[in-house]
């Protein structure tokens, strides 16, 4: 869908998956690593736990799909590069620490002198400015401060940061979101322009009910365990895993299958056909469900359960879901080629898959520099001249 | 004067309800597109209110029709508003849309150019198309919540519906990419999001783990992912339910906490020595960072570690968020609008600054209903008469 818009990514974990977005809806993403390769080639796992540049499955993961360059920004003929590279770029993500780019007079007000077209998009923990915008960050201290990690956990301990980079992964969810916005504008007619995204504020205005809670009930969302703030879901132990039921729905139709397995104990009592006592006596349900699911396969019962109409599922880990069949009928993971491995190895796949019935694969991540020559010669370089810049370091 | 939004003359027809697909037209509405949300009484599967807080938060900025759409009148004039718009988007389980007479084949004959946006919980196709779920239902299934807990003990997952937000953007990012195919070609184009399928994805590593080292990834706590670094944690501080997160992640930040927690002789000791070390021995390690942190108050904790370069964050709750943080009120993330029947409302905007067309905030969530006059009337040409009688008939309700 975005094919011919030419994306320059300049990121560090929390804008790889802006990048990866970007290139997943056809975007030609050009990444530029720094001479050697970047840091985020050292987060693991590695292949056969082996740490190397090109065998973290990290950096596997977040870069498929995009093509890769080296530049040493810290040189002025890097510098000089950089600028061309952007002129011919529609977006730049960037997740620099504010103030870096403009140090090297990289800024956006530079950058946008060369191509006015131009959309930048920044991604930082806190932000361009104000009061936090020098303060550090990592996933857990931007999850923190996002209002994210206070509310997962149990109730009687520590608060607990999602599994993940889901801070970074929202900001750079927003980050494409803006892109696009800004595109859709300057090929309108407008101009281009700077984007501020925090990662910070990102987490914060998608927290489901915790910001709606203070402001209407003047209540602090809390953490509680797998049970949902709505009271009305919670995870489950069966024979063989667990699962996601919902409590409070189509009380009649839960009771009743309950009982067909002579596991409703009282709650077939008239009394709890009256929802606030549900909601009051609710750890009695919870214990008298518990004593069934414990009698349950997790597959057997979210089976029963959706032909019902119940909301259930089955609490997967990457093992069980790499089998799932729904998403094997829908074709969801991709095969991807690794020459250096001698096999394709699976991926999750996009959430925008084409529509058109072509195929669904992606190009693994590149190796160090591996699109040098390639990029560099579209801006009108020589191999020879590409070849140079290599050995003065600049490349 | 405000500037112009950037989706300025876009017009997206909104059929969604709950949060995913709220969020997604939310969105839209917050850069200038003109979304009018189709609502009725008696289709609604939820029964939200129009007046609720939790309606107002992802509403605002959309307009609202009524139209019952199990009658073939208001059906007629779905069809009509869609051949008028550029985006149509629904959130239903499949079928619903069918069942409507509004599925893509038959709107995309009056309007070839139309983007439509379906996105189910498991999408159009496959054996679970027809299965119900919420957010808690799509983390379960998507992984996220095996993989958000403790070693060894029970699941526990995110504690909201995280996912509904990630469908939101999900879906809004294929709009406007499709919206950018279309203006280069001309072409709409109908869109089959499956939420699981936007979820999956976001657990990639360990995808990627199972399928070439065969390791199945198991849940970690606070402990960092696939980086050496520790002190990595959420630390108790001085308060009810206060905390800190603090990441050292280099040997100098490790040098840098350190000094700024005054240079304790147990820092000292060689078994937190080397990053390596300090992982190997991060149970002893954490307790000792505790002693320090639990004598100060987050902010505290916060302010000292970061003057010294040193990652922490406050564990902020809904009241830090809102009522303290001086850098999410810096950047504006939380407005108010004024509502004709509940007075000033109050909600979470945008995490992203623009520096050309910034986020609008035009007015707040419609009444039921609201819209009725513009949409009809001004929209589709309709007389005050025809729109009064199909109110009567129990077509516009």
């Amino acid at each position: 869908m975005l094919k011919g818009v030419k994306v320059l990514e300049l990121a560090d974990e929390k804008g790889l998956y802006c990048g990866k977005l970007l290139a997943q809806l056809g975007a030609d993403v050009i990444k530029v690593e720094r001479p050697g390769g970047d840091h985020t080639r050292n987060i693991g796992p590695f292949l056969q736990d082996v740490p190397h540049p090109d065998k973290s499955l990290f950096f596997w993961f977040y870069n498929t799909d995009k093509r890769g360059i080296t530049l040493n920004l810290e040189t002025p003929q890097g510098q000089e590069l950089f600028k061309k590279l952007v002129g011919s770029a529609d977006v730049l993500v960037e997740t620099c620490p504010p103030g870096f780019l403009e140090e090297m007079s990289l800024g956006y007000e530079v950058l946008k002198g060369s191509n006015p077209g131009l959309i930048m998009v920044s991604i930082t923990p806190f932000g361009q400015k104000g009061p936090y915008h020098n303060y550090k960050a990592s996933e857990l201290v931007a999850s923190a401060m996002g209002g994210q990690a206070y509310i997962c956990g149990e109730k009687d301990t520590f608060p607990l940061n999602p599994f993940g980079l889901q801070a970074y992964h929202l900001a750079s969810y927003f980050g494409a979101v803006g892109a696009i916005v800004a595109l859709l504008h300057r090929n309108m007619g407008g101009a281009g322009q700077h984007i501020d995204v925090s990662v910070q504020a990102a987490v914060a205005v998608a927290l489901d009910h915790v910001n709606v809670k203070y402001f209407s009930e003047n209540l602090i969302a809390k953490r509680q365990g797998s049970l949902h703030w709505s009271r009305g879901f919670r995870v489950f132990p069966c024979k063989d895993g667990h699962i996601l039921l919902s409590m409070l729905y189509q009380w009649d139709i839960l009771v009743q299958m309950m009982a067909q397995d002579g596991m409703a104990a009282d709650l077939e009592d008239g009394k709890w056909q009256d929802p606030r006592i549900r909601m009051s006596e609710l750890p009695h349900i919870i214990r008298v469900v518990e004593e069934w699911t414990r009698t349950q396969q997790t597959e057997t019962l979210m089976e029963r359960g959706q032909v019902l109409r119940f909301p259930w599922g089955v609490v997967n880990s990457p093992e069980t879901l790499s089998d799932n069949p729904h998403l094997a009928a829908r074709g969801f993971f991709m095969e991807v080629e690794h020459p250096g491995l001698g096999r394709a190895v699976k991926y999750p796949g996009s959430p925008f898959p084409p529509n058109d019935g072509s195929s669904k694969t992606a190009r693994r991540a590149p190796h160090v520099g591996e699109d040098n020559q390639e990029v560099y010669g579209e801006l009108g370089l020589s191999q020879e001249e590409v070849s140079d810049l290599v050995s003065q370091g600049v490349i | 004067m405000m500037a112009r939004g950037s989706l300025e003359g876009l017009r997206v027809l909104d059929f969604t309800w709950v949060l995913a697909g709220p969020y997604c037209t939310r969105i839209l509405a917050d850069y200038g597109a003109e979304v009018i949300k189709v609502q009725s009484a008696v289709t609604d599967p939820s029964g939200e209110s129009n007046l609720s807080g939790y309606f107002n938060t992802w509403n605002r900025n959309k307009r609202s029709v009524t139209l019952n759409l199990n009658r073939p009148r208001a059906q007629a004039v779905a069809k009509r508003l869609a051949a008028l718009s550029d985006v149509v988007v629904e959130n239903f389980s499949p079928r619903v849309m069918e069942s409507w007479g509004l599925d893509y084949p038959v709107l995309t004959q009056a309007n070839p150019s139309l983007v439509m946006m379906r996105m189910s919980g498991f999408g159009q196709t496959g054996p679970w198309r027809d299965y119900v779920a919420f957010g808690p239902t799509i983390q379960a299934l998507a992984g996220l919540t095996y993989l958000t807990g403790f070693p060894g003990r029970e699941p526990l997952g995110m504690g909201h519906s995280f996912s509904d937000h990630i469908a939101g953007l999900a879906a809004a990012l294929a709009i406007l990419s499709a919206l950018e195919h279309r203006r280069g070609t001309g072409k709409g184009q109908y869109i089959d999001l499956s939420q699981l399928e936007a979820i999956c994805p976001l657990l990639g590593p360990a995808f990627l783990d199972m399928a070439v080292n065969g390791r199945a990834q198991e849940p970690v706590g606070n402990s960092p992912m696939g980086q050496v670094a520790a002190p990595y944690g959420v630390y108790r501080c001085l308060g009810d339910d206060r905390w800190c997160a603090i990441s050292v992640s280099s040997q100098e930040e490790w040098k840098a906490f350190c000094r700024a927690i005054g240079d304790p002789p147990w820092v000292k000791e060689p078994t937190f020595a080397s990053p390596e070390s300090r992982v190997k021995n991060a149970l002893t390690l954490d307790k000792r960072v505790e002693s320090w942190t639990k004598e100060h108050t987050p902010e505290e904790v916060m302010s000292i570690l970061q003057e010294a370069g040193v990652p922490a964050g406050i564990l902020q709750n809904a009241e830090d968020l809102i009522k303290k943080d001086p850098q999410l009120s810096y950047r504006g993330v939380y407005a108010s609008l004024f509502h004709p029947q509940k007075g000033a409302t109050f909600f979470d905007t945008t995490p992203m600054i623009f520096s050309e067309t910034p986020a609008q905030l035009r007015r707040a969530a419609p009444l039921m209903g609201e819209d009725n006059e513009y949409v009809l009337g001004d929209i589709l040409g309709m007389s005050g008469e025809e729109i009064a009688q199909g109110k009567r008939d129990g077509d516009f309700i």
